[in-house]
């Protein structure tokens, strides 16, 4: 059998008449680990770059750099402000919400704590219009969550593809339960399908104001009584900040995660200034936050990727260090925010209070919290060896206490609290602290970022993110020297790592395995995926491991192939693949524009080519190829028709079922998808 | 030698001769026996839970002193022998408990002072604490040490299942020359379709990365083909939980009740892994009820459904726990808990001598308190592992396993 194939695979390359690109899968067979290790050359440079500082190349991407000069579209990448992003803010301005502050975010889109503080009366519903019937809604809501017999309708939009993980504590979609079917089916018996039809038939400004004006059982059980193809038009035809208002209605804390998530998806992939959304990547991971520390999280969220991370993103580290120390999202997710010196006036009122009123004396005074502390030295600058020890660690903690966040509920913003913050001198890895009070925290930042384990610390990982799992210890000394020479800067750290022969080594070519995110954001680049729904892309990252935002411990995920790597993850891996190209995910199409038109006329070993070109353009082994040929064979052999099993097609409002030629190209699309070659990068 | 050539050949030689030493004699017939072996479960609970609100010291005075609003009462306490008690959320521990099942040594954990969640859980993983350059985990030299031992008790043929993780990755406890793999969908896990033969995609697939010259790619392939193979022959969506297995909604009751569906399909699993996050209560921590009760109530739940819906195939299982290190003492300044150091791991099994909290008690007087701040340490996690797997998998060359800890059987606790 593999001799046939090999035959096959002669065969095929032999009576080829486009040109292959670039035989590559086989650097590693010249590999010189010498002095001067033995270097990329011509379009191989092109993809290094493209595949290490991208989230890899689209169709047309090869070609663009090769006319600009690859050393011009590096510096480009590194001055983002200068770079055309019209079509990405196109597809940006489908989540009006995200661009809010996080203010009006949370008045507009109240999450669970603020409804239940309207529904206890302690904040005044607004008095009428959507927003009026988004409180009412969510109090109904809360009210029926407490009295447990609230189970939220399936979320509106298609289904996602796969299941998410259910996450404990959060209150995400969940499937209607029997009761609330029975309810459904029993107003479909009476009205309920064409009163159902009637609203969804109202322009769409008429649609949201009957919506808002339905009391809320009502409008709970108008939900129920969709059917999944009534639920996509809701908002079929509507505005943004319209299908926004309707989801708005339905479940606010919902609709700020799904948009959170949509709109970092919505970047990777589209955005033109990809060195940044790299780096605002690493960096979201670097300073990893999870999506469920609490309810407000997600709102926070918003604000910490936009104002935070990717300002910084390539600029100097230590403003990047000190914007996360402010913001309300990190002091909250590692517990900052409740940190009180032992001796703080704070904890000395609530001493004379609780022998003032005994039944204070039950409660633990308030007191110190380690936990950004020690991660901060331990994942976000100098790293684990760092040189600092358990006595350190409290030394942060009390150089921090008093950095909190003002009531979230009112604006959530930044707050030194002074009463909190531990009085006295402190001394970090030998090093006096400075001045007093907020300052004091702000030289501790500054003691970090100029450290140079820090340097050191940081550019390990950026050249384990961009070089290899084990990259080259000289590489990695000359980016930390680069970082203290520069006062961490963190775009001539990235510099010097691109003027390195290391970063253009061949036996480097290809060697990092993708995560589930690079893999699935790639793939909807290499085939110019056009994504209305992200929940498919969604729930494949939370099946692979790899949920956006969703990791639990600070460390963030890590890079490495040995991670990535599984019997899973390549199950998984080769089904998206299918999935994608096939055009099974609702809500997402990619199409390969075939050449040449005419079934007839078109070579399998042209369609192949064409599409290795334009999906993987560094090409693939002999073996991959002629696999993914292989099945084709008879039937080109015997003028058969192609089969079919897996490749049933949703209907699709908009594009007609594909040509023959057309599935066979999404087959060929979704094998290459899922070969061994692209899940390198 | 190896095993799996040994038994081939070993079933044949049967065939022909009476003259067979013992010890073959025995392997080769049990090889069709209903019961094939013991199978360890080893459970991970990351994020370091806080052991001294999980099995309740309720009668130390200082307990309750350094705990002022997350102590958990005595009178809610489950108690257990009179001076340790469950927190109440573990209800569906207190019949294994009671059954002898169940056993729990406390003041366990990892020697290593080491307070960073990762370095800690690689230490635990590795089980060698304090040294980082270990790249794989104790579990898969322990399955290497069994494969070593010629009175080794599993009598199987090697499956692709031998070593599973249930999740999306295989952990560095699990990592390792012996093949392991990662499933964290039972029903998912096909390519292209779950029809009874390959389809044409999973076909191509499949010579792609067989003929791969991607050496990691093409090992994991390999791999995955294999099990995605035997997964659907096995067919393990007829294996429902039995009656009264009520696993939780959660992802931790989901992979249990994965694991269970696993062992009952009998695809060769010797030794299963899952992880269970959300112990790293800093804030708000809660006592009787909240956050840690709520994550107690359904580790315990998943855990006992798992037991439930086993059987009588249950008696063939060990289950093990652990997580990287406790918690401090003493209440923090949030209502919570920072990181700490000894902690309490359960060792659930059919012939476990349950019932008993085995382990030496450091005592929560001030002064016996480690680094004057948590619970000290008086029994090494890999005392406990070292028995586990002596018992389970018949590994006897315990340096193997556990290299550096120098472990002595004779200091066992003899828990099984």
């Amino acid at each position: 059998m593999k001799a046939l194939r090999g035959i096959l695979a002669c065969l095929l390359i032999c009576t080829l008449m486009a040109p292959v690109p670039g035989t590559a899968a086989t650097p590693a067979a010249s590999r010189n680990r010498g002095a001067s290790p033995q270097q990329l050359e011509g379009d191989q440079r092109i993809l290094q770059a493209l595949n290490r500082f991208t989230f890899g190349p689209r169709p047309g991407d090869l070609a663009a750099v090769r006319a600009m000069g690859l050393d011009a579209w590096f510096e480009q990448q590194l001055h983002p402000a200068s770079i055309d992003e019209s079509a990405l803010n196109g597809r940006l301005a489908r989540f009006p919400a995200m661009q809010w502050s996080f203010r009006d975010l949370i008045f507009r889109v109240p999450p669970n704590p603020l409804l239940r503080q309207a529904m206890n009366g302690r904040m005044n519903v607004p008095p009428s219009g959507v927003l009026h019937a988004v409180y009412e809604n969510g109090i109904y809501r809360e009210q029926q969550r407490r009295a447990g017999k609230f189970n939220p309708p399936a979320p509106a939009g298609p289904p996602p593809a796969t299941q998410p993980p259910p996450e404990t504590g959060s209150p995400a979609a969940g499937q209607p339960d029997a009761q609330a079917m029975a309810l459904a089916a029993s107003m479909d018996s009476l009205d309920g399908t064409a009163q159902s039809d009637a609203i969804l038939a109202l322009p769409p400004q008429q649609r949201l104001d009957r919506l808002a004006a339905m009391q809320p059982p009502d409008f709970e059980a108008f939900l129920r009584s969709l059917s999944p193809r009534q639920r996509q038009q809701l908002t079929a035809g509507m505005a943004p900040g319209l299908a926004e208002a309707v989801e708005d209605l339905e479940n606010p804390q919902r609709l700020v995660v799904s948009e959170l998530l949509a709109e970092r998806l919505t970047r990777d992939i589209y955005s033109n200034a990809q060195l940044q959304e790299v780096m605002t990547d690493f960096w979201l991971n670097h300073f990893n936050i999870y999506l469920h520390k609490n309810e407000l999280m997600p709102y926070y969220l918003t604000g910490y990727a936009r104002e935070t991370i990717r300002p910084y993103a390539l600029g100097k580290f230590q403003d990047l260090l000190e914007a996360v120390a402010h913001s309300p999202a990190m002091l909250i997710y590692l517990d900052n925010a409740q940190s009180t010196g032992p001796h703080s006036l704070a904890a000395k009122r609530f001493a004379r209070a609780s022998f003032r009123r005994p039944r204070l004396r039950r409660q633990q005074p308030p007191g110190l919290n380690e936990n950004y502390a020690r991660e901060l030295m331990e994942l976000h600058t100098v790293g684990v060896n760092g040189g600092y020890t358990q006595a350190d660690v409290i030394q942060v903690a009390r150089v921090l206490t008093g950095w909190t966040v003002e009531r979230p509920l009112m604006g959530g913003n930044f707050l030194f609290n002074p009463n909190r913050h531990e009085p006295g001198a402190k001394k970090v890895m030998g090093k006096k602290i400075k001045g007093h009070g907020e300052q004091q925290g702000e030289a501790l930042l500054h003691m970090l970022a100029s450290s140079p384990a820090t340097g050191h610390f940081l550019s390990q990982e950026l050249a384990v993110r961009f070089v290899s799992d084990n990259p080259p210890p000289a590489l990695v000394d000359r980016m930390a020297k680069t970082y203290l020479a520069s006062g961490g800067d963190i775009s001539a750290v990235l510099r010097t790592l691109y003027h390195s022969p290391e970063f253009w080594s061949a036996s480097d070519y290809r060697a990092k395995v993708k995560t589930p995110l690079e893999f699935v954001v790639s793939a909807a680049r290499a085939t110019n995926a056009n994504i209305e729904n992200f929940q498919p892309l969604i729930g494949t990252l939370n099946q692979m491991g790899m949920p956006l935002y969703g990791c639990i411990p600070p460390s963030g995920y890590d890079w490495n192939a040995a991670t990535w790597v599984s019997t899973t993850s390549l199950v998984d891996r080769m089904n998206f693949a299918l999935a994608l190209a096939a055009n099974r995910f609702p809500g997402i199409r990619v199409r390969f524009a075939p050449e040449n038109a005419n079934p007839a006329m078109a070579s399998p070993q042209q369609q192949e080519a064409q599409l290795e070109r334009l999906l993987i353009p560094g090409g693939v082994s002999i073996s991959t190829r002629s696999a993914a040929l292989e099945q084709f064979r008879s039937r080109w052999a015997n003028a058969m028709p192609l089969r079919t099993a897996n490749l049933t097609i949703r209907p699709n409002g908009r594009s007609a079922p594909p040509t023959p030629l057309e599935r066979e190209d999404q087959m060929l699309a979704g094998l290459l998808l899922g070969s061994p070659e692209f899940q390198r990068r | 030698m190896n095993r799996r050539f040994f038994l081939h050949k070993g079933a044949v030689a049967l065939a022909g001769t009476a003259a067979l030493p013992n010890f073959l004699v025995r392997s080769v017939l049990a090889e069709t026996n209903a019961h094939p072996g013991r199978r360890l479960v080893v459970i991970f609970q990351r994020g370091a839970a806080d052991g001294l609100n999980v099995v309740v010291p309720y009668r130390e005075k200082n307990y309750y002193a350094m705990r002022p609003t997350i102590a958990i009462p005595q009178n809610r306490v489950l108690d257990l022998d009179g001076f340790f008690g469950l927190h109440p959320s573990l209800a569906s521990f207190k019949p294994l408990y009671d059954a002898g099942h169940l056993a729990i040594v406390h003041a366990a954990g990892s020697p290593s002072m080491n307070r960073s969640h990762f370095d800690a859980q690689d230490y635990m993983e590795s089980g060698t604490p304090d040294n980082k350059s270990t790249t794989d985990g104790w579990l898969n030299r322990a399955l290497q040490a069994e494969d070593a031992c010629p009175c080794a008790r599993h009598r199987q043929e090697h499956t692709a299942f031998r070593a599973l993780a249930l999740g999306a990755q295989v952990p560095l406890t699990l990592a390792g020359r012996i093949p392991a793999i990662a499933l964290n969908n039972v029903n998912g896990f096909s390519i292209a379709g779950r029809g009874p033969a390959f389809s044409p995609a999973a076909q191509a697939f499949e010579a792609m990365y067989a003929d791969s010259g991607d050496r990691i790619l093409h090992a994991a392939g390999d791999q995955t083909f294999d099990a995605v193979k035997m997964l659907r022959d096995a067919n393990p969506a007829q294996y429902a939980p039995a009656t009264g297995a009520n696993y939780p909604n959660t992802a931790f009751g989901n992979s249990m009740r994965q694991i269970a569906q696993l062992l009952k399909a009998n695809l060769g699993v010797e030794a299963a892994f899952t992880d269970v996050a959300g112990w790293d209560t800093h804030q708000n921590q809660g006592g009787v009820n909240g956050q840690l009760a709520n994550r107690l109530a359904d580790f315990s739940a998943s855990i006992a459904a798992f037991w439930r819906d086993m059987g009588d195939d249950a008696g063939g299982i060990t289950l093990v726990t652990m997580s990287e290190f406790g918690r401090t003492a003493r209440e923090n300044g949030t209502a919570g808990t920072d990181h700490g150091h000894a902690n309490v791991m359960f060792v659930l099994g059919g012939d476990v001598k349950g019932g008993r909290v085995y382990g030496k008690w450091p005592g929560l007087a001030d002064e016996q308190l480690n680094q004057g701040r948590d619970l000290a340490l008086t029994t090494d996690f890999r005392t406990v592992l070292g028995e586990v797997v002596t018992h389970a998998m018949g590994a006897e060359n315990l340096n193997a396993v556990f290299p550096g800890a120098n472990l002595d059987p004779a200091r066992f606790l003899r828990m099984t």
